[in-house]
């Protein structure tokens, strides 16, 4: 059940006004109304409110380019029921010679649309922070990190410690429903009440259960293809790691994202963050990188299976190979930050390592931080941007 | 004032005509050729692009002996069989992106049988992407297809769920594991081997066993798919001296986990390996001054900007994931850079020109190299 706006919108016929490829994107986007979060709902509310409210002539303009797309491709009342998005939709869009062109459609969409969008959200405005950590056994100094990010570097007078120093800035005040994140590979940092807390260490029951599940789903049942077995995986029971139907979702769906988050921490701690930013759009996220083990020979091929079972040979750390890694991922991960008008020019982004004295800063002119900056000012400056 | 059709002709844009001029009867020809695809997927900035150099410096000190095409598109579907298969057929696929079903039109492989009859052992595809069982052919007999990791995975399953000892942490054991799958059932693997029906021909057998062996005896202790698909394919040109094959190495799709380092270590042992399969050619009497090799990768990946996250997948559609690079060397290629675009189905219709095969496809050849 969709929210009550949402839903008036529905019953006087929005969703049969626009082309058939949006409607039902949307129409499945929506459809389970409870697993969204709270940014998400308002999201939707706002954008079909914004397209309901069009003129009519710019209703037709806005959507010409789309339908002319559609019309080329074949989509049509007959081939494309208005009410499911399915996986057979999904390839027929991919395979077709005119998906370019739908795509460049869509986009065009929506550059029309955001601008007005985000407009709103910028006045309504409010200071974020984003905290990156890299773990402390990384091969290489502090002028070797973060190279891919343009930022200030600061020296610290002491080594930051994140259990110690950032521990507290979590747990101030009292945070409104998914609004502070903590997203780690390990689990060095205590989940504060009231933040949305998720470890890879933490999940291993889990992501253990998910793996047995899918290793059986893979050998048994002939599945075309990822995409069937990303919807026979929606159908599977496993209980969930969160009492909160909506956080046991989000977890689920981003460790059966087919992005290797079941296999290796980091991409976990990367795919959660970004998905967190995407859909939750909260004010605070610490997203706390680890050491990803080296691959072993021929076991690792066996990807839906628990190394430390299936081969001998003792696991060993790969702190060279965690540190290229993640030269790319913090890029990715700010950059997911930089979309969304809610955190263009009022977030602050420190990038640090657990046991380094310096840190990396990119935040607007008006975050102001001392010349003499140690661990517990670099908190208490991060608490003022919040004005916590 | 130009008609329609004469204005579609001279901006280049009318299919008939582009069947037409590379339809004519090639003349007979005793090249061999070797598509070597960078399977899935690798982008420009890992490769001939600035820092990219340094993860290939195969290829990179190779450049300057072929023929180096800058602009090489993938217009097609980017997933792997449809790019391998519009690589070979000429023609965009759109079919199953996961191998279910043949490419919906013929192959090079098949018109080379078709129309040189040779023996079956000459025309091969070894290809580290499990699902590529059906590239061979459309509709009649094409390419012997072996699939290296599918046996590779087989074996190594196999091991674990036996249990005890050292496992796959004893290579030997790998390899009788491996041998015993290829006595057992290869079919069973997914692979066609035209000459061996349910039992594998006796030389198609020992070919492979003595490939395996390389493999698990290599100095460096290969462990990955793509260093089985080098072995055997080695040792296929050793003893059959194929005229037509395809190489597809896939290593690099480990890009999906997430991890930039596994990813980088993929490309520069698929680099290794070409390397080492050009020394082959240059040291094999079979194969040295009368091959014409096309190297190319299968797709790019999402760029580092895109919205899609990057290089752990390829499915945006932007620059990054369509435009890459071809690199001919050998047999007629000659030297030198080439700007203008050029596409992925133009592989196939090169190649049929190289054997001396009329090919109706999309693609054109390229006329630089043929």
């Amino acid at each position: 059940m969709v929210s009550p706006l949402l839903q008036a919108l529905i019953d006087n016929g929005l969703f049969d006004r626009i082309p058939a490829s949006f409607s039902t994107f949307f129409f499945d986007q929506i459809k389970d109304w409870q697993l969204l979060f709270p940014a998400e709902q308002v999201y939707f509310e706002r954008l079909f409110t914004l397209v309901d409210k069009l003129p009519p002539e710019e209703f037709k303009d806005l959507f010409s380019t789309l339908r002319q797309a559609e019309v080329k491709m074949g989509i049509n009342e007959k081939t494309w029921p208005r009410r499911s998005f399915s996986l057979e939709q999904v390839d027929f869009l991919n395979r077709n010679p005119h998906y370019s062109e739908w795509r460049a459609a869509v986009a065009q969409i929506f550059s029309r649309l955001d601008p007005v969008m985000n407009a709103e959200i910028q006045r309504k405005g409010r200071p974020r922070l984003s905290v990156v950590l890299s773990p402390s056994e990384l091969p290489v100094g502090p002028d070797r990190l973060w190279t891919r990010l343009k930022g200030r570097r600061y020296t610290l007078e002491s080594p930051l410690d994140p259990a110690l120093h950032l521990a507290p800035l979590l747990a101030s005040d009292k945070p409104a429903p998914y609004d502070r994140w903590l997203i780690q590979a390990g689990n060095e940092l205590p989940a504060a009440p009231g933040i949305v807390s998720l470890s890879y260490d933490e999940l291993q029951p889990y992501r253990q259960k998910l793996t047995d599940e899918v290793q059986q789903i893979v050998e048994k049942e002939q599945l075309r293809g990822p995409r069937e077995l990303g919807n026979r995986l929606k159908r599977m029971k496993v209980a969930p790691p969160s009492k909160d139907p909506l956080l046991a979702e989000f977890v689920r769906a981003v460790l059966l994202a087919g992005n290797g988050t079941l296999l290796i921490n980091n991409t976990f701690v990367e795919w959660a963050s970004v998905q967190a930013i995407r859909r939750a759009r909260p004010s605070l996220t610490i997203s706390s990188f680890g050491i990803r083990n080296k691959m072993k020979p021929f076991s690792s091929l066996l990807i839906y299976s628990d190394p430390e079972q299936t081969n001998p040979i003792p696991t060993q750390i790969d702190t060279l190979g965690t540190y290229v890694d993640l030269e790319l991922l913090y890029l990715y991960v700010w950059q997911e930050y930089e979309k969304y008008a809610e955190y263009q020019r009022n977030t602050v982004h420190i990038f640090g390592a657990a046991g380094m004295d310096e840190i990396l800063v990119i935040a607007p002119p008006d975050f102001a931080l001392p010349a003499k900056l140690n661990p517990e000012k670099l908190v208490a400056a991060g608490r003022d941007w919040l004005q916590w | 004032m130009l008609s329609k059709r004469q204005f579609l002709q001279a901006a280049g844009l009318s299919v008939a005509s582009r069947i037409a001029t590379h339809g004519a009867e090639p003349a007979e020809s005793a090249r061999k050729v070797i598509i070597v695809t960078f399977g899935g997927g690798v982008r420009y900035s890992e490769t001939f692009s600035g820092d990219g150099l340094r993860n290939i410096p195969h290829l990179a000190a190779l450049k300057g002996q072929g023929r180096f095409y800058r602009d090489c598109r993938n217009l097609g579907v980017l997933s792997h069989y449809n790019s391998t298969a519009s690589i070979l057929t000429g023609q965009w696929q759109r079919v199953d992106d996961f191998g279910f079903q043949p490419p919906a039109s013929p192959t090079i492989f098949e018109a080379f049988r078709q129309q040189r009859k040779p023996n079956p052992m000459d025309a091969w595809a070894i290809c580290t992407n499990k699902s590529f069982s059906s590239i061979g052919a459309a509709t009649s007999a094409g390419a012997n297809v072996v699939l290296p990791k599918q046996l590779l995975l087989d074996a190594v399953k196999d091991i674990v769920k036996r249990g005890g000892g050292m496992g796959v942490a004893d290579r030997e054991n790998v390899r009788r594991r491996l041998e015993t799958i290829l006595e057992e059932g290869y079919e069973g693997v997914g692979w066609t081997v035209f000459k061996g029906g349910k039992q594998l021909d006796q030389k198609v057998r020992e070919t492979l066993t003595h490939a395996l062996v390389e493999y698990i005896n290599g100095p460096e202790a290969p462990a990955s798919g793509d260093e089985l698909t080098f072995f055997i394919t080695r040792e296929v040109m050793r003893e059959f001296a194929p005229r037509v094959i395809l190489v597809n190495f896939w290593d690099m799709d480990v890009a999906h986990w997430g991890s930039y380092s596994l990813y980088l270590q993929a490309v520069t042992r698929t680099d290794r390996l070409t390397g080492m399969l050009w020394d082959e050619i240059q040291s094999n009497p079979s194969y040295k001054d009368k091959t014409s090799v096309m190297i190319l990768p299968e797709l790019g990946r999402d760029g580092d900007a895109n919205a899609a996250n990057g290089f752990l997948n390829h499915r945006s559609g932007d620059a990054s994931c369509r435009n890459m690079w071809m690199l001919a060397l050998g047999a007629g290629v000659g030297r030198g850079e080439i700007e203008r675009p050029v596409a992925h189905i133009d592989i196939a219709a090169t190649a049929a020109q190289m054997l001396g095969v009329k090919f109706d496809c999309t693609g054109r050849p390229l006329t630089e190299i043929v």
